[in-house]
C-alpha cells in the first residue's frame, strides 16, 4: 500500500485528535501509521527537561529517535503550550559532540593531572575513581569526599546520591546546584512555617485580582505560568500586575505598575509595606491573633565569606547565632517596622511614594485577592531568607494565605529542585522529608528504613555549595564527583576559587554530563551520561507536582545515567573498606557485601522485580541490575514522607497522571496546603493549621534593611546583576547546541543604559572588559536590548561558555542559607 | 458585487479538531460537520466527543470552515488540535512505500 | 508567484541543506575529535578568553524556514526591532492577524491559537498567546558553534523508502 505525504500527515493530524479525544486509532490512520514499519510513531508523555514550572510535553519517537514534541494537551500546568525552549526538546539530545566514552587525563597511559583527555572503558574509569575515594578516605577520612549534584537529577537519583554518600561514604559533603537557587527560599519557609515549600499551587494564577512580581522576570524565566498570567490580566479589566526590578526587563511590558528599585532595598520595601497595613489599620487582627506569631530576628550576620575577610570581622552575628530570635508581641512589631515610612523608602530605593503607595495597597485592601511570585530576585540573595520571611509577613498579616488567589508564592527555578533536591534532601545538612542531620531522632527514622546500624548517619552538616569550592581550593575536599550541572561556569569568584579548586593537584575530579562542558574541561574524569528520556525518571515542579515518565530511546552507545553511575559505582567499595569496626559489627550480616548490596539490592529499594516491566518497554538500569530500581528507590524514599505531610501516591500512579500534588492522601491531590478541608493534615475546626510549626502559628519576622556586601563605589562604580534569558537554560550545555535557540541569541551580551555607555565612550557593539576585584570577561555592550537597566547598573546572562562572567562575580551568600547573590557586586567597564 | 477570488495556494492544510456537542444533538451536529466541504468524520468517543479533520488549500480557507461548524447551536465545545501544512509546488510528491 | 515560489525554493533548499550547513567544524570528525572538551568555548582555557566577536545581525530576508516537526513555532525570518508588544499594543498582530493578513500577505496565525486553557473556542487570538515572543524567536545570522544530528521524521521515512526501493 502507497501513502503519500498528504496521507501520511492527515493521519497524523487524525491520531493527534483521536488521543485527545481519548479514542482509539481509527482504521484508516491506524493502517497508516502504526502498522506501517515507515511510518510507525509512538508518543508517550514526559515533563519537560527545562525550567521548575513544570511543563508536560508528549514526545514522539521513530526508529528510536525523539523526532517531535508538543505541549500536553492534558497537562493542567500547560494545557498544550510550551516555551520556545519546550519546543525545541527533540534536539536538545542530538548534539553532535554528545559525550560517549569516559575520558580520562592521563600521560603514557596513566592518571595525570596535568595530561590530555583520553578515552578509557567504563571499568577503567570506575577503577580510577574507587583508587581515588578510598585513598582519600584512607588518609582524611570521609570528610574529604564531596558530591556536587543537581535540582535536575531525577527524584531517583537524588535519592540515590544520598544514600551512597550518607550511609555510604558516612558523609554530609552532599550539595545540589538548587543551593545556587533556592536555599533561601527554603530557609524562609523553614523559619515562617516549619516545612518547606509553596502552600498555593498554579490554580492561584486563575484566581487573583492582583500579581506582584518581586524581582522574578516571569515573561521570560516561567513563560508558560506568564501566559496564565497574561491570560489571567488580559481577560479580567480589574486584574493589576505590579513589577519590581534593578532592571527593566519583558515582564514589565504587562505591567500596571512597574517600579525600578535599588539593589537590596527590596527588603525596605518589604517592611514599608507592612507598616502601611498597620498604619492603615487594615491587619486582619483576627488571623494574626489565631494562627501567628511574632520574633525579632538576629542582625548583623555576616556576608557567608571566608572567615578572614574584612566583612566577616567585622559582622556581629555572623556565628551560631545568626538565625536565632526572641518573641516580641504585635505591638513591638509595629513600632519596629514603623521606621519604614514611604518618604525614607522611597528615598532608598529610588522608587516614587506614589508607586509605592499603590503597591502596598494591594496588600492591604481586604477585597483583593494578591498573590506574590519570587525567585532568584529575592533568593540569590544576602539576605535572601529574610526577604522570603517579609514577604511571607505582608500575607500573614492580612490573613492572605492558603486560599485560591492569596498566595505567597516561591518559584521555583529547576525542573526538580523541588522534587530532588529539597524533599529528597540532596543537601549537606538534610536528610529526606524536611528531616536534618543534626536531629538524632531524623537520623534514627532514616537509619530504620534504611534498615542500617544506629549511628551510620553523620551528624554533622558538610560543606554547602560555596564552601566546597573554597574546601577544594584549601585542598581540604580531594574526591569530589559533580553531576548534572555545570558548575564551573555556574558559581560566583572562579578565579579566586571554583577554578583553582579543580585544578588543585591534591584534588581528584569526576564529572558526569552529556555534553562536554566547562566543567568537565576542567575536571580529571569526564563520566558521558544519558539525559531526559534516556532514562526513567520522576520530577517534582514548582507547585508540588510529581510527574514521571519512561524511557523512550537509547542513550547514545556508551553514554550511562546519573543513576546507573552511582549504584554502578558503589559496587566497588565492601562495606569494610567505607565503615569502621564498630559499625559494622552493630549489624555483622553486611560483613563481606558490597554497597550496592546493602543500599541498593538487599535494601527495600531492591525489592521490586523485573517483571513489572513490559517487554517492550526499555529501561537500561533495571535490566543491568536485576530488579525496578526506579520504583524501588522511588517507593523507599516515599515512606519518609508518607504520613508526615509530604505524601507520594503510588509510583505507578504517577505515570497515569499529568502528576499529582503532594501530600496525595487517598489518592486525592492538595491544592491548598495549612487550610482546613484543602489540606487533610489541617486540624478540623482550626480555619488555617501551620502544623510545621509545634504551636499551629506561623512566625511573622522582624527583620531590618541591611546593605548588600559588594556596593558601587569610585572605582567600581556599576552594579552587575546576572540571571537568564528565555531562549537558553542554565549554562546553555543543552540549548546552545540547538540551532534555533543558538540563533536566536547566540552570544551573551552586558546590557548597559545608553547614558552609561555614552559616558565611558561605548556604542552598542563595543567590545568591553567587565572587571571586579576578582578576574575579568569581556564582552559586546547591548544598548537596546530588551534589558533596559537604570544609570549604574548592568545586566549580563551567564549561558555564554566563552563569556564566563562568573569570573567577576562575588561569592558573598546569605549566611543562613548559604546561596550565592548573583545579583550584586561591584564592577567597572572598560572599553578594550 | 465583487467577490475578491479566494486564493488558490499551492499548499495544502489539514486540520483536526475534536467536537463536544450536546448529546441529544449529536448527529445533527455530525451532519452540519459532513456538510462542510473538505471535513472527515473519524471517530465518535464513548462520550460522544467527535473526532475530525477539515483539509483546505490555506489559513483562511480552514479558518472559515471551522467558523461555520463552531457557531452550531449544539455544540458545546470545539477544540483545534492539529493543524499542518504542505508545500505542494514541488514536482515530485514523496511516495511512502509499505515494506513487505 | 514568483517570488513566492523562489521563496518555497530557498526555504526547501534550506531544509535539505541543513544537516550539511553546520559541519564546518565536525568534518568526519574521529571519536577523540568529537570528544574534545569545552567545544562551545572552542576549548580555550578556562583562565583565558577568546575575543568575543561582533553582534551579529538579525536575519532579514523573510523567507520561512522549514519546522523540524509540525506543531513547532515558526522562527520569526524578518526583523523585529521596536516592535512593541504589551498592554497598549500588540505590533505583531498588526500583519499577523486572520483580518489583517489580506493587506499584509503575512502568514496568519494558526487556528490553534484561538483556544483557550479549557480548549474553549474565541473569536480571536486567545490573551494566553498575547506574547508571541515567548515562542517565536528571530535568527541571528551566526554559525552554530556545535552541529545538531536531529533528524526530522520525513527524512527518516525517506531514507527507509528509499533503501527498501534499493533492495
Amino acid at each position: 500500500m502507497t501513502l503519500n505525504r498528504r496521507e501520511f500527515i492527515k493521519a497524523n493530524a487524525i491520531a493527534a485528535a483521536a488521543a485527545v479525544a481519548g479514542v482509539s486509532v481509527p482504521a484508516v490512520a491506524s493502517n497508516l501509521i502504526t502498522s506501517s514499519d515507515i511510518t510507525k510513531l509512538k508518543w508517550d508523555k514526559a515533563p519537560c527537561r527545562f525550567c521548575g514550572t513544570g511543563c508536560s510535553v508528549n514526545v514522539g519517537v521513530m526508529d528510536g529517535k525523539v523526532v517531535a514534541t508538543h505541549g500536553d494537551i492534558k497537562s493542567p500546568v500547560n494545557k498544550g503550550l510550551n516555551c520556545v525552549k519546550g519546543y525545541f526538546l527533540s534536539k536538545i539530545m542530538y548534539g553532535k559532540d554528545r559525550l560517549t566514552t569516559p575520558l580520562l587525563r592521563m600521560t603514557n597511559g596513566k592518571y595525570d593531572k596535568e595530561g590530555e583527555f583520553a578515552p578509557v572503558s567504563w571499568d577503567q574509569a570506575f577503577n580510577v575513581m574507587a583508587e581515588k575515594a578510598k585513598d582519600a578516605l584512607k588518609k582524611d577520612g570521609p570528610e574529604a569526599l564531596g558530591m556536587f549534584g543537581s535540582g535536575q537529577w531525577t527524584v531517583q537519583e537524588g535519592y540515590a546520591a544520598v544514600k551512597l554518600m550518607k550511609a555510604g561514604f558516612r558523609t554530609n559533603n552532599i550539595d545540589p546546584n538548587a543551593r545556587h537557587c533556592m536555599a533561601s527560599a527554603v530557609g524562609g519557609f523553614m523559619r515562617t512555617f516549619g516545612i518547606d515549600e509553596p502552600m498555593g499551587c498554579y490554580d492561584d494564577l486563575e484566581a487573583a485580582d492582583a500579581f506582584v512580581l518581586w524581582g522574578s522576570n516571569m515573561a521570560e524565566m516561567h513563560p508558560i505560568l506568564w501566559t496564565r498570567l497574561t491570560d489571567r490580566r488580559l481577560s479580567a479589566p480589574h486584574v493589576k500586575v505590579a513589577v519590581l526590578s534593578t532592571f527593566e526587563h519583558r515582564s514589565f511590558d504587562l505591567a500596571d505598575n512597574g517600579m525600578i528599585f535599588t539593589p537590596q532595598t527590596d527588603l525596605a520595601i518589604l517592611n514599608f509595606i507592612a507598616n502601611y497595613i498597620i498604619k492603615t489599620d487594615r491587619v486582619n487582627k483576627d488571623f494574626v491573633s489565631k494562627h501567628t506569631n511574632f520574633r525579632l530576628g538576629e542582625t548583623d550576620i555576616g556576608y557567608g565569606l571566608r572567615p578572614e575577610h574584612e566583612l566577616e570581622q567585622k559582622a556581629k552575628n555572623n556565628g551560631k547565632t545568626k538565625g536565632s530570635s526572641t518573641p516580641i508581641d504585635f505591638d513591638e512589631y509595629a513600632k519596629f517596622v514603623s521606621t519604614y515610612t514611604v518618604e525614607y523608602v522611597s528615598k532608598l530605593s529610588g522608587v516614587p511614594e506614589h508607586k509605592l503607595e499603590a503597591l502596598a495597597e494591594l496588600y492591604a485592601d481586604p477585597k483583593i485577592k494578591v498573590t506574590s511570585f519570587w525567585t532568584m530576585g529575592f533568593n540569590q540573595h544576602t539576605r535572601g531568607v529574610w526577604a522570603n520571611n517579609l514577604c511571607y509577613n505582608i500575607h500573614l498579616l492580612t490573613g492572605k494565605i492558603s486560599e485560591p488567589g492569596n498566595s505567597p508564592f516561591s518559584l521555583t527555578g529547576q525542573p526538580s529542585a523541588c522534587g530532588t533536591a529539597r524533599e529528597v534532601g540532596t543537601f549537606s545538612h538534610r536528610l529526606p522529608a524536611d528531616m536534618v542531620v543534626k536531629n538524632p531522632k531524623h537520623r534514627a527514622i532514616a537509619e530504620k528504613i534504611w534498615d542500617l546500624p544506629e549511628g551510620t548517619v553523620p551528624a554533622k552538616p558538610g560543606y554547602h555549595a560555596a564552601l566546597q569550592n573554597r574546601m577544594l581550593k584549601d585542598g581540604k575536599l580531594n574526591f569530589y564527583w559533580v553531576q548534572c550541572n555545570n558548575n564551573m561556569q555556574a558559581a560566583a569568584n572562579m578565579n579566586e576559587e571554583g577554578y583553582p579548586g579543580y585544578r588543585n593537584p591534591k584534588n581528584f575530579i569526576v564529572v558526569s554530563d552529556p555534553y562536554p562542558t566547562v566543567t568537565a574541561q576542567a575536571a580529571d574524569l569526564i563520566l558521558p551520561t544519558a539525559m531526559w528520556v534516556e532514562k526513567e525518571g520522576v520530577y517534582g515542579n514548582a507547585e508540588r507536582r510529581t510527574q514521571s515518565w519512561y524511557q523512550m530511546v537509547e542513550a547514545p552507545e556508551g553514554a550511562k545515567s546519573d543513576l546507573w553511575q552511582l549504584v554502578e559505582f558503589s559496587k566497588r567499595f565492601k562495606v569494610e573498606e567505607v565503615w569502621p569496626e564498630e559499625l559494622i559489627a552493630k549489624k555483622p550480616e553486611v560483613r563481606g557485601k558490597t554497597l550496592f548490596d546493602v543500599l541498593y539490592k538487599d535494601s527495600a529499594a531492591g525489592k521490586f522485580s523485573l517483571d513489572e516491566i513490559p517487554e517492550d518497554r526499555l529501561n537500561h538500569e533495571s535490566r543491568d541490575f536485576g530488579f525496578y530500581i526506579q520504583k524501588g528507590l522511588f517507593e523507599e524514599y516515599a515512606t519518609f514522607g508518607r504520613g508526615h505531610a509530604h505524601d507520594l501516591a503510588p509510583y505507578d500512579q504517577y505515570h497515569k497522571e499529568r502528576g499529582l500534588r503532594w501530600p496525595v492522601v487517598n489518592g486525592v491531590e492538595t491544592k491548598w496546603r495549612f487550610k482546613e478541608g484543602s489540606d487533610p493534615y489541617a486540624k478540623k475546626g482550626s480555619g488555617w493549621d501551620f502544623y510545621g510549626k509545634p504551636d499551629g502559628r506561623a512566625i511573622i519576622f522582624a527583620l531590618p534593611y541591611e546593605p548588600a556586601a559588594e556596593s558601587p563605589d569610585e572605582e567600581y562604580d556599576l552594579w552587575l546583576s546576572t540571571g537568564r534569558v528565555l531562549e537558553h537554560w542554565h549554562s546553555g550545555s543543552m540549548t546552545q547546541r540547538v540551532p534555533e535557540l543558538y540563533k536566536a541569541m547566540p552570544d551573551a551580551l552586558v546590557y548597559m543604559h545608553p547614558d552609561d555607555a555614552k559616558k565611558r565612550g561605548m556604542r552598542r557593539g563595543d567590545l568591553v572588559k567587565l572587571i571586579s576585584r576578582r578576574g575579568e570577561v569581556q564582552t559586546r555592550v547591548e544598548t537596546r536590548g530588551r534589558n533596559k537597566p537604570p544609570i549604574g547598573l548592568v545586566f549580563m546572562p551567564w549561558f555564554d561558555a566563552s563569556r564566563l562572567v562568573n569570573k567577576v562575580t562575588l561569592d558573598a551568600t546569605d549566611p543562613l542559607s548559604k546561596q550565592t547573590d548573583f545579583k550584586k557586586c561591584a564592577i567597572k567597564i572598560v572599553k578594550v | 458585487m465583487t467577490k475578491k477570488t479566494e486564493e488558490i495556494t499551492s499548499e495544502y492544510h489539514v486540520a483536526s479538531f475534536v467536537a463536544y456537542p450536546i448529546a441529544e444533538q449529536l448527529d445533527e451536529v455530525k451532519e452540519a460537520i459532513l456538510n462542510v466541504e473538505g471535513t472527515e468524520i473519524h471517530a465518535t468517543s464513548e462520550e460522544g466527543k467527535i473526532v475530525f479533520t477539515i483539509e483546505g488549500n490555506s489559513y483562511r480557507d480552514i479558518g472559515s470552515k471551522m467558523d461555520v461548524i463552531r457557531v452550531h447551536k449544539g455544540m458545546i465545545n470545539l477544540s483545534p488540535v492539529y493543524h499542518q501544512i504542505l508545500d505542494e509546488s514541488i514536482e515530485n510528491e514523496q511516495i511512502y512505500k509499505e515494506i513487505k | 508567484m514568483k517570488i513566492l515560489n523562489l521563496a518555497v525554493i530557498a526555504s526547501l533548499l534550506v531544509l535539505a541543506v541543513s544537516p550539511m550547513m553546520y559541519s564546518l567544524n565536525a568534518n568526519a570528525a574521529d571519536k577523540e575529535e568529537v570528544n574534545s572538551v569545552a567545544t562551545l568555548r572552542d576549548s580555550t582555557p578556562i583562565d583565558t578568553q577568546k575575543e568575543p566577536n561582533a553582534i551579529p545581525k538579525v536575519i532579514n530576508k523573510d523567507i520561512k524556514q522549514g519546522r523540524n516537526y509540525p506543531m513547532q513555532p515558526p522562527v520569526i525570518p524578518h526583523t523585529t526591532r521596536s516592535y512593541e508588544v504589551n498592554t497598549n499594543n500588540n505590533k505583531c498582530m498588526s500583519c499577523h492577524s486572520r483580518h489583517r493578513t489580506e493587506k499584509s500577505q503575512a502568514p496568519m496565525v494558526s487556528v490553534t491559537h484561538y483556544m483557550d486553557r479549557d480548549g474553549n473556542f474565541l473569536a480571536d487570538v486567545s490573551p494566553r498567546r498575547y506574547f508571541c515572543n515567548q515562542c517565536h524567536v528571530t535568527q541571528l545570522d551566526a554559525e552554530p558553534l556545535v552541529e545538531n544530528t536531529f533528524i526530522d521524521m520525513h527524512s527518516i521515512m525517506k531514507k527507509k523508502t528509499d533503501t527498501a526501493e534499493k533492495h
